[in-house]
């Protein structure tokens, strides 16, 4: 009979109305991120040996790093991730062989102004050679990572 | 007391302005002065509630919460609209017709003001008791049409112009069926004076004795108000937003609160001829009259409401020819029937 | 009377042009008397840049193309590289492919159900698809951590294995499925002024349909049965048991009405691939720098708009020399022109929302 989708049609937005809403507060309340979750960029600089295939692994050219070589070793200085040509598709986090970079679920990652967005991750001076057997300046680079973890950037 | 609330208080000024010497001539002129200001204030403030309101029957319809943030349960959230709209450039585009183009959105409010005045809320709560009151609305509610029109064409945009001209044919094919639906009820009491209409409904509402004119009268109602499914003089999907398109800031906020004023209009319309009006059901009637009223108002615009965030739009060829082959066909008979039954009973003196 | 046609420029910034897409109109009144497409406001040079990108990084372009299905775009193009390499798919990978494969295919054909109920006209279909394509998303984030553009497709198999929370989720939602697809039949298809507007509204008859090729559920709605799953099986497609939902006149109302109905078979193909889906590794051995031999291959999958083709030629370097993708949204598109024709504006935005573009992929 003509007029019956129409009343089924007013059943269901009624039905709807008096039901659960999906709406989620979101600034006042968070859902929590699944694991695999491709948010901000976590750089664990200890593990990082720069070797660079990172850098290769992106299709847009991303990751800029640059190092220096300590006693046989490369030694990560600078590692900047331009975030805004970024398509997050994972292929840096899969080729990192020392399983050094990843993905948090930092998801506001937005800023006012394009610059801001850019990502640092380390930026530090190289250590001076430990040709002497001093410890010292080892300590002092760990320290700079460890301060270079904690501020990536300018703070979003 | 609470009855006569607004009753007593223009009692009270008529007096008051007695006592402190005023002519009778100047009395009047100020009383209604006074009662077009309260019906504007009355008119804007519903108006914004009502954006507020379909704003939230939209959100929950759609399982959304609607505004919640501006105010408490999001309650200022016009009105926090209405000041980012006040604040807007007022863009001019080229080539327009100037003057009609900025004079539109000022005479958009003047039909629904107009016909206000003629609306009895409540008992005796009459600006003005028209004896043709129901001839006056149709021929004032009209009018609309044609600024509407004006807006389309002074835009120099074609999507307005289209707009515009849809606005004019859907007006003259369901103006009809909405005039001969309410000519029903009209034989039925024989005056066009909407008090009296309203005291006839004493013992049944017109709802149940012409469901035909109610559903007619409902259904090109939605069309002059140009909501979903008949809104296709705005069709977002089709012509952006009809004669709205080159409206910036407040002009477009007035088109827009004009429309809910059109809504009220056909609401309250629907409730003084099917619904009874101002009269209290089931002889309730410790509750005032006017807030009666007022119920049965806001029940015909949440179903309004409620059509529009279900059904789709019709095409135009489709309105043109359910207007005339459906509607206009469907009020004839009604009355034919109505003239007959009337007959049939005056025959057998009932 | 003399009477004089008027020019009507819909789009490229329109509501219901489903992007940047533009379509210059001669009206007579309302009725257009020639429609002229206009694409390619949204062309971003996605098969040039692939040769300058290596094999895997060309996956995550395209996504790009027609991000409301981003997977089955990974899964042509994947594919094609197979192919071209002669490299064998485990079979745990082909499972999770076809598994991520529909479930996209789903959220796509959501988006095309929602919004051609907001392109007649009713908007609280849109919100109700947009809701419950929410659940198919959270499904493929918990998989590739993405939520539109999931580069999870790797030439030889896939990027990481399904997680564990992966298993309840989707039987909760393959049980879901058959009630979201009822509410959207009740409140759009069974809506009498819906069918009005669009049923014996741009019929593309079948022959034409063929001619023009177009594929896809605009070919299926004409009532051509052509699925590549059915009558090409590629990958495991040949051990479901689906059917393939026809339509009978090819107006817009059964183009429309295909689409919920695919989405009731993909929810069946999804509950079958879950049940056989064997054991074993999800990546063929491929070598790390990905050089495969001189020479071409040409791939084709069903897409949700239609048959996706990849076309790769290789110079033997880890780069391609060429990609071509044959984009279904594209070629479908073809025949809009004449479709529209003879028909009032409203149902311009009908029959090209019937079609279900993405302009990501139309423009490439």
């Amino acid at each position: 009979m003509f007029g019956q989708g129409l009343l089924k049609g007013l059943e269901i937005t009624w039905g709807r109305m008096l039901g659960k809403k999906q709406t989620v507060k979101y600034p006042f309340e968070k859902i929590e991120m699944f694991p695999r979750f491709h948010g901000r960029f976590q750089l664990d600089v200890d593990k990082c040996i720069a070797c660079g295939l990172c850098a290769n692994a992106c299709p847009n050219k991303v990751i800029q790093m640059e190092k220096q070589k300590v006693d046989n070793k490369q030694y990560l200085t600078k590692y900047v991730m331009r975030i805004e040509y970024c398509l997050f598709c994972g292929l840096c986090v899969e080729s990192c062989n020392k399983d050094a970079l990843k993905f948090s679920s930092v998801i506001d990652m937005n800023q006012y102004r394009r610059e801001w967005v850019r990502l640092t991750l380390v930026d530090r001076p190289a250590p001076e050679s430990k040709k002497t057997p001093e410890e010292a300046p080892a300590e002092t680079a760990k320290e700079q990572a460890a301060a270079g973890k904690a501020a990536p950037g300018k703070e979003g | 007391m609470v009855e006569n609330i607004f009753v007593s208080i223009a009692a009270w000024l008529r007096g008051l302005l007695g006592g402190l010497g005023v002519p009778d001539l100047w009395n009047d002129v100020i009383l209604m002065v006074v009662k077009l200001l309260a019906i504007l204030v009355f008119i804007l403030v519903n108006a914004l509630w009502l954006v507020y309101m379909e704003r939230k029957v939209a959100g929950y319809i759609q399982s959304r919460l609607g505004p919640i943030h501006v105010g408490p349960k999001g309650l200022l959230q016009t009105a926090a609209d209405i000041g980012k709209l006040l604040g807007k450039e007022i863009i001019l585009p080229k080539n327009i017709d100037l003057v009609v183009f900025l004079l539109m959105p000022v005479l958009i409010f003047v039909p629904p003001l107009v016909i206000f005045a003629v609306i009895p809320f409540g008992k005796d709560m009459v600006a003005v008791d028209m004896n043709i009151g129901v001839f006056y609305l149709i021929a004032v509610a009209s009018l609309s049409t044609i600024i509407f029109w004006a807006a389309g064409w002074s835009s120099n945009n074609k999507y307005s112009l289209v707009g515009g001209m849809r606005s004019v044919a859907q007006m003259v094919s369901y103006e009809l069926p909405l005039v001969l639906a309410l000519l029903g009820v009209i034989m039925i009491t024989g005056t066009l004076n909407m008090n009296e209409i309203v005291n006839a409904q004493k013992n049944v509402w017109f709802i149940f004795t012409q469901p035909i004119a109610f559903l007619v009268y409902f259904i090109a109602g939605v069309s002059e108000t140009n909501r979903t499914p008949f809104d296709l003089v705005e069709g977002e999907s089709e012509i952006i937003a009809g004669p709205y398109t080159e409206y910036a800031g407040m002009g477009f906020a007035m088109f827009f609160l004009a429309e809910y004023a059109n809504v009220m209009i056909v609401s309250a319309m629907c409730t003084i001829m099917f619904l009874g009006g101002w009269l209290a059901p089931f002889g309730l009637d410790f509750v005032p009259s006017w807030l009666w009223f007022f119920l049965k108002m806001y029940l015909m615009i949440f179903i309004f409401m409620w059509i529009r965030w279900t059904y789709p739009r019709i095409r135009v060829d489709q309105l043109m020819a359910f207007g005339w082959k459906v509607l206009v066909p469907l009020s004839l008979a009604n009355i034919f029937v109505t003239g007959a039954g009337m007959y049939i009973f005056r025959a057998i003196g009932w | 009377m003399k009477t004089q046609t008027y020019y009507l420029n819909l789009g490229p910034q329109h509501p219901s042009t489903h992007g940047v897409f533009r379509i210059i109109l001669e009206l007579d009144g309302e009725t257009v008397v020639k429609a002229t497409p206009v694409p390619g406001y949204l062309h971003r040079g996605i098969e040039k840049l692939a040769e300058a990108r290596t094999y895997t990084q060309v996956i995550p372009y395209t996504d790009r193309m027609d991000y409301l299905a981003a997977m089955l775009m990974n899964w042509g193009y994947v594919k094609a590289v197979e192919d071209l390499m002669g490299v064998e798919v485990p079979e745990r990978a082909e499972y999770i492919r076809v598994i991520v494969g529909e479930l996209s295919r789903i959220a796509s054909h959501m988006i095309a159900t929602g919004a051609y109920g907001a392109d007649i006209g009713a908007l609280t279909a849109f919100t109700y698809t947009f809701r419950d394509r929410e659940y198919v998303l959270d499904l493929l984030e918990m998989v590739s951590g993405s939520r539109m553009t999931f580069s999870y497709f790797r030439v030889g198999g896939v990027a990481e294995d399904l997680p564990e929370e992966f298993y309840p989720a989707v039987k909760k939602f393959l049980a879901e499925l058959p009630g979201m697809c009822d509410e959207y039949d009740g409140l759009i298809t069974g809506n009498e002024i819906f069918q009005a507007r669009t049923k014996h509204v741009g019929i593309i008859p079948p022959e034409v349909g063929i001619n023009y090729s177009l594929s896809g559920p605009t070919l299926r709605g004409s009532g051509v049965n052509y699925d590549l799953r059915k009558v090409r099986p590629y990958s495991v497609y040949d051990r479901f048991d689906f059917d393939v939902p026809l339509g009978k006149n090819g107006d817009c109302f059964d183009r429309f009405r295909i689409r919920i109905e695919e989405m009731r078979q993909s929810g069946r193909i999804i509950q079958q691939a879950l049940e056989q889906m064997p054991d074993g590794p999800i990546q063929a051995k491929v070598p790390k720098v990905i050089k495969p031999p001189v020479g071409d291959a040409y791939a084709e999958i069903e897409s949700s708009k239609g048959v996706y083709g990849c076309y790769v030629v290789s110079d033997g370097s880890p780069k391609p020399y060429r990609v071509h993708f044959r984009r279904p949204s594209f070629i479908n598109l073809g025949y809009l022109g004449k479709l529209c024709e003879g028909w009032k504006i409203a149902d311009v935005v009908a029959i090209l929302g019937s079609i279900d573009i993405v302009l990501g992929e139309v423009d490439c």
